[in-house]
């Protein structure tokens, strides 16, 4: 399982295998449960966790207490996730939840003792592995719900346009009274602009943006000519296929397109 | 239960179920001394007194009598014309049942590191012994290099 679960009475408890007691309680007919439960149920001798044992899961192995090195494997890729149960994700969550608890614990009490936490690494490993399992979660979430009902199940939104006329995803939140009586929302979130500053503004970019894309084609128009430069012979169709928004021909017969070869053209 | 966006709550929804829950508790030691069933925790700053309970309760399985909770803000430094401003925590004060006697564990105990240190100082000494024969030694001969053995 998790590479870095090494806390195995935890996944027991998740798996939640009943004492013995709970079950004669409950008038349980023993030889109906599978036989792995029976087993740890009948001829487990090991008394149930303490509450300062549960409270101990926040602490790692007293062994790596004052170690400087602790080794640990990778986190979790989301290729390795994506084959997973749901079942087994969810139970996997709460491994790494509980795994960035205790290191949290870890790096506090270091930082209260002034000594150094050993690969404060392992923290982010966590953090990336929870990231990608979120990922994958919301995933398959969003393709049921696009299944189901032709919309992902995730905050909604809507490009809008602000009060210096720049588009941005505007992203929706509940309200409990309607705009019509939200004069506080109404003055803080504005979409649209008006006024001669906004439109210089937008007028300077509109012209910064324009002369950006000229300079792009007259560079890609300079480099076909300098291709020519240097092999004056070069295949002027394949050329056009490779540069399509050059006119290549012009490229040739441009002044930049002259070599130190007697191929010039006057 | 989570940093993530919710439904807004109204008179008659159904009740809210939050799903792969993202806040952290850091076990901390108590600045003053505490009851043994009294334990402090440093929570995620958007969890509430029943958050914390059912968190405990739901995944540690660690019943909970009461929890008080508390917002330090971070503290404001000044250095050199700018200012910084470290992160504001929340802590959290779980009272458990009366059975439990509980005390935050001295994980430095084995005093290890305080060991090495000793090991390496007595090592230095032992090398500047061994230095101040050898210059004793070659006191008629000063500047000669150490690899001319006598």
């Amino acid at each position: 399982m998790s590479a870095l679960c090494r806390r195995i009475p935890s996944l027991v408890n998740q798996l939640r295998i009943p004492t013995f007691a709970a079950l004669k309680q409950q008038k349980v007919i023993l030889s109906s449960l599978p036989t792995r439960v029976l087993c740890v149920t009948l001829f487990s001798t090991k008394p149930p966790p303490s509450i300062n044992d549960k409270l101990m899961e926040f602490f790692d192995d007293p062994k790596n207490w004052e170690k400087d090195n602790i080794k640990t494997g990778r986190s979790w890729k989301l290729d390795e996730l994506r084959i997973k149960s749901n079942e087994d994700l969810h139970k996997l969550w709460y491994v790494l939840l509980k795994e960035r608890n205790m290191l949290l614990t870890m790096e506090r009490e270091c930082q209260t003792e002034y000594r150094v936490f050993p690969n404060p690494e392992r923290i982010d490993k966590v953090e990336e592995s929870m990231e990608n399992l979120e990922t994958v979660v919301r995933e398959r979430n969003r393709a049921y719900f696009e299944l189901e009902t032709t919309e992902p199940a995730e905050r909604p939104g809507k490009l809008e346009m602000n009060q210096i006329g720049m588009r941005y995803f505007y992203k929706h939140s509940e309200h409990l009274i309607p705009k019509v009586m939200n004069r506080k929302w109404r003055e803080k979130v504005v979409h649209g602009y008006e006024g001669n500053a906004v439109k210089k503004f937008l007028r300077l970019k509109a012209e910064k943006l324009r002369d950006r894309e000229i300079w792009k084609t007259h560079s890609r128009r300079r480099y076909v000519s300098r291709i020519f430069s240097e092999y004056p012979d070069a295949d002027v169709k394949s050329l056009q296929e490779a540069f399509p928004d050059v006119d290549v021909e012009a490229a040739r017969k441009h002044i930049d397109a002259r070599g130190n070869h007697d191929k010039n053209l006057d | 239960m989570s940093t993530r966006w919710y439904p807004l709550y109204q008179m008659g929804n159904p009740q809210l179920r939050i799903f792969l829950p993202n806040f952290f508790m850091k076990l901390v030691k108590p600045k003053y001394s505490e009851p043994p069933n009294r334990v402090t925790f440093e929570v995620s700053m958007g969890m509430s007194r029943y958050d914390v309970k059912n968190y405990l309760e739901k995944i540690y399985k660690i019943p909970v009598i009461s929890v008080q909770t508390r917002v330090t803000p971070g503290e404001l430094k000044t250095t050199a014309g700018y200012v910084t401003k470290e992160d504001d925590y929340k802590t959290a004060f779980v009272v458990l049942e009366k059975s439990v006697n509980f005390s935050f564990p001295d994980l430095f105990a084995a005093g290890l590191k305080e060991k090495e240190y000793e090991k390496e100082m007595k090592s230095l000494e032992a090398t500047k012994r061994e230095y101040r024969k050898q210059q004793e030694r070659n006191a008629n001969r000063p500047g000669l290099p150490g690899w001319f053995s006598f």
